[in-house]
């Protein structure tokens, strides 16, 4: 699949380009008010073809979630600009970023965290519906159970409240929403990292069948280099605030540029025995 | 006492306060200003089912009272006759809510007895009367002037909260302002700009004006904090992907969770406010005769004989009790509920 | 440090809003002490106007407001036309009794108050807790004027405590130990009063506080390593707790100030309470604004006390 892939994402259009982007904002101590500079993002380029996934590798603190909050359209960035399919996002028109900023969804960590508790599910699908205006009440619930099926949650399910579905129908039931407007980009920020592995080979296999059916590109966010290097076309790594390498997946591992991404390929041996000597004694 | 049984019984009595107090013209067997100059503080009268003779009678009855002649100012039951009390009888006409008249009260004796059941004031009124009616005043005070506050601090804290920035700290600091005076003093200080001799409605409008102006900061610190906490929250955040305006943010995602917050403040902001309306007119400078409010029934404590004497003049500030204690029943028990609450 | 440099910063310009506040709500007032005089037909309105001007009365607001500041700078409050005599000295004698009667009280009160929570957080959803919990929550629903008739009805029914006032009246002529024995005699019952007001809020912080100190983690280290629970409940606890009971008694100042004013006037304490209620009354403007500015500047005083205790108790602040 990588190989296929890694042709493929040569040839597409980019579908969100990011170029000489700089986030910086000032914090204050808590106690005495002191004021000080934070550089979240340091002159960040990164470009996504439509059709691929890409990986966003990085540790905490490295400046992965203002990234996505960027991408997402819900911060300006201090300098740089984002291009979405050839439109340039920050203009001086805000105007624009609206419209934009249903074709940008993203997916969080903690999916109980993202739903509002004293919503059901279908309402919490029709949300994005009912805010836009699409759609006539009776059209929009309609949808909503669409949606919800395509995730693979019942229809039958759609006045629950989210506590009471499980960590991995959270993230569907989240992934419903998403999809609701018909985005373009899915932003996945360590969507998969708190579950336990069968929910999250449940999740991947559904994101790999929407993927063709809705025409989705996927960008997933995160620290763990197996899972990226199983679904990933590309992978970029994040250190400090700059992207310091972008390469397709198999060159990434077997090249590694950045002294940083040398260093994580470094630790990953360790966890293949881990992984290989746990399995060997299943087998065995 | 289970905690569900005590608060059932706090709603239930300020339930029955407001009742009895909204129809006051109803419960109360007088209008508030009918004096009886024949009979200044007199005492409270006893219902009795069983006549001087010992014979029990069906319909309870009252004995007239007259003024002793031997000892001017005090009072001799007269057993001569007793006056059964009646239930829906008519009486002096009232306005039912402000709305229609009526003169039908729910119980009364015939004339020339009289039912006081809280005995008089020095011009002989009903003191039983005066405190529904007075209540009127004193529980709508504290109801208004809360209901301002609220709105008010919502207001003030949703925008500081989910705007910040320079709003936020031009409002706090302004809170701050306001929460660094002594309430009484600021009250006091309003009170003396305000012209002695306006008429008493207007005096009471700007009172709850101004207790809702001073009571303001704290509900907004508390909403402000919910609603900062709130913005932060990951629907929030996905609402505005789906390009949520701010309003419907909101409306839908952030002011909900203030409900509870609300309800809390509410619960302990109309005491505190109906003691303001209290001691104001108590110290003579809130609403004045002959308008009833129960600061005014207790105005006449302040006098060294009315202590001394005429005890029943003291039973409006004990009844204010009871209910003090259900508004904070119910607060607390709003705040044990908020804290087991998901969000 | 630069805390505490911060605080008295903003205490400065508290206080200055305060007073252009206060003196703004004066100025709108419709009429002055001298409408009364002006109806008068005895008196011309040119003596009106005289005496107007001679007070200043009718100048305009900016050069009022300098004027007024000037002079509250230099200690002099302006005149009280009411009781014919500088609004200063008035108030400051006041002040002194008030300032006594309540720091006592509240001294009182928080003594009282810092056992009972500590007790009631210690053994939390037990007897002491239970009953005093009750206790409390009762003498909360009693409104503090209700309480303070309810003690000079005590006064008047029992002659046990005199029914008002500091002093009794042939107290020049008693001897030194007669003089304390008197002061205190009628000490007694305001000071009750105030601190009983008081103590349902105290305790209930106080409480609060010690709970969430207790269950902190390092006291549930601190006792698996056997420390003794009183040491911990007094050392470790209370001063984990202190931080926001410091600020708690920044804040209880504006109360016992509001709520002695009420007890002065019904137990005729020669505090400032029943001067304000007079000064209104009788549309001092001066005496009024005088009482403002002072309670505001009590206030900011306290918590500003309250805040250099609490750079001193708490070495988080301290190391910022």
């Amino acid at each position: 699949m990588n190989g296929q892939a890694s042709s493929i994402s040569r040839e597409n259009p980019p579908l969100i380009d990011i170029r000489g982007l700089n986030k910086k904002y000032i914090q204050r101590r808590p106690l005495t008010r002191e004021k000080f500079l934070v550089r979240a993002i340091v002159d960040a380029n990164l470009t996504i073809r439509q059709g691929t996934t890409v990986g966003l590798l990085g540790e905490s603190g490295a400046g992965k979630s203002t990234l996505v909050r960027c991408m997402a359209l819900i911060e300006k960035p201090t300098e740089g600009q984002i291009w979405f399919e050839d439109t340039k996002v920050f203009d001086s028109k805000t105007s624009s970023i609206s419209g934009l900023r249903t074709q940008v969804q993203v997916i969080f960590q903690d999916a109980a965290s993202a739903l509002n508790p004293r919503l059901t599910a279908a309402e919490i699908v029709m949300e994005p519906l009912e805010i836009q205006r699409i759609g006539a009440k009776s059209e929009r619930r309609e949808r909503a159970m669409e949606l919800l099926e395509r995730v693979g949650l019942s229809r039958t399910w759609e006045r629950r409240k989210p506590l009471e579905f499980s960590g991995g129908q959270r993230q569907r039931l989240a992934l419903a929403r998403a999809l609701a407007l018909k985005p373009k980009l899915l932003i996945f920020d360590e969507a998969l990292s708190h579950l336990d592995l069968a929910s999250r080979e449940t999740m991947l296999e559904l994101l790999v069948s929407l993927k063709n059916k809705c025409d989705l590109t996927y960008f997933h966010v995160s620290h763990d280099l197996e899972m990226l290097r199983g679904i990933t076309d590309e992978i970029a790594v994040m250190c400090e605030g700059t992207i310091v390498e972008s390469k397709p997946t198999a060159e990434l591992f077997a090249h590694p540029e950045h002294s940083y991404t040398r260093d994580l390929l470094q630790a990953m041996p360790q966890l293949e025995t881990i992984y290989s000597k746990r399995f060997a004694h299943e087998l065995s | 006492m289970s905690r569900r049984y005590k608060l059932w019984c706090a709603l239930a009595l300020l339930g029955a306060s407001h009742a009895l107090v909204l129809f006051a013209g109803f419960f109360a067997p007088y209008s508030y200003s009918t004096q009886n100059r024949d009979m200044p503080y007199a005492p409270p009268m006893r219902i009795h089912f069983i006549d001087a003779q010992g014979s029990l009678h069906a319909r309870p009855f009252v004995y007239a009272l007259k003024e002793d002649s031997a000892l001017s100012g005090t009072y001799v039951t007269d057993h001569s006759r007793e006056y059964p009390v009646h239930l829906f009888v008519h009486g002096s006409s009232y306005k039912v809510l402000g709305l229609f008249d009526s003169r039908i009260h729910l119980f009364g004796v015939e004339q020339p007895a009289r039912l006081f059941l809280l005995g008089t004031d020095e011009y002989g009124r009903d003191q039983f009367t005066r405190f529904l009616y007075g209540g009127q005043v004193s529980l709508a005070a504290g109801l208004i002037a809360a209901a301002i506050s609220l709105l008010l601090g919502g207001i003030i804290g949703t925008l500081a909260g989910f705007y910040g920035g320079w709003i936020d700290e031009v409002l706090m600091r302004a809170g701050e302002l306001f929460f660094a005076l002594p309430w009484l003093y600021l009250l006091f200080a309003v009170r003396a700009a305000l012209p002695l001799h306006i008429a008493q409605w207007q005096v009471f409008l700007l009172l709850l004006a101004v207790c809702g102006i001073i009571g303001w900061t704290r509900p907004a610190r508390l909403i402000r904090g919910v609603v900062l906490s709130a913005k932060e929250r990951n629907f929030v955040i996905a609402a505005r992907t789906f390009g949520a305006s701010d309003f419907y943010l909101m409306r839908r995602h952030v002011l909900p969770q203030t409900y509870g917050i609300i309800l809390t403040q509410a619960a302990l902001l109309v005491p505190q406010f109906i003691l303001a309306e209290v001691t104001l007119t108590f110290l003579g400078l809130g609403v004045g005769a002959p308008m009833a409010s129960w600061g005014g029934l207790i105005a006449s404590l302040q006098h060294y004989y009315v202590l001394a004497s005429y005890w029943w003049m003291f039973a409006p500030a004990l009844l204010l009790i009871p209910i003090f204690a259900a508004y904070y029943v119910i607060a607390d028990e709003l705040q044990e509920h908020l804290k087991s609450v998901p969000l | 440090m630069r805390y505490l440099a911060r605080r008295l910063v903003h205490a400065i310009l508290l206080l200055i809003a305060i007073s252009m506040l206060s003196f703004m709500l004066l100025q709108w007032t419709p009429g002055d002490f001298f409408d009364t005089m002006r109806l008068d037909p005895r008196i011309s309105a040119q003596t009106v106007e005289g005496l107007r001007s001679q007070f200043g009365v009718n100048q305009s607001f900016g050069a009022r407001y300098l004027s007024w500041t000037r002079s509250l700078m230099r200690g002099n409050m302006g005149y009280s036309l009411s009781y014919d005599t500088p609004v200063a000295p008035l108030l400051w004698s006041r002040a002194k009794n008030t300032l006594l009667l309540a720091g006592i009280s509240a001294l009182l009160a928080w003594m009282i108050a810092i056992p009972i929570g500590i007790w009631s957080a210690a053994s939390k959803g037990g007897y002491g807790d239970k009953i005093f919990g009750t206790g409390i929550s009762t003498l909360l629903a009693i409104p503090d004027l209700v309480l303070f008739l309810v003690l000079l009805l005590i006064a008047v029914r029992t002659g046990w405590f005199p029914t008002g006032g500091m002093i009794s009246s042939n107290f020049d002529g008693m001897s030194a130990w007669q003089k304390i024995n008197d002061g205190i005699w009628h000490f007694v019952l305001p000071s009750a009063g105030l601190a009983i007001v008081m103590l349902p809020v105290l305790v209930r912080h106080i409480r609060s506080a010690m709970i969430e100190a207790l269950e902190s983690p390092f006291i549930r280290a601190a006792r698996a390593h056997g420390i003794p629970r009183m040491r911990i409940l007094l050392r470790y606890a209370l001063l984990a707790a202190s931080n926001p009971l410091i600020s708690l008694l920044g804040f209880s100042i504006a109360t016992i100030l509001s709520g002695s004013a009420i007890l002065e006037v019904i137990m005729s304490w020669p505090g400032l309470g029943p001067v304000m209620v007079q000064a209104i009354l009788s549309r001092d403007v001066n005496v009024v604004a005088g009482i403002v500015m002072l309670s505001s500047v009590f206030l900011v005083a306290g918590n500003l006390f309250a805040d250099v205790l609490l750079v001193a108790s708490d070495p988080r602040i301290r190391a910022e």
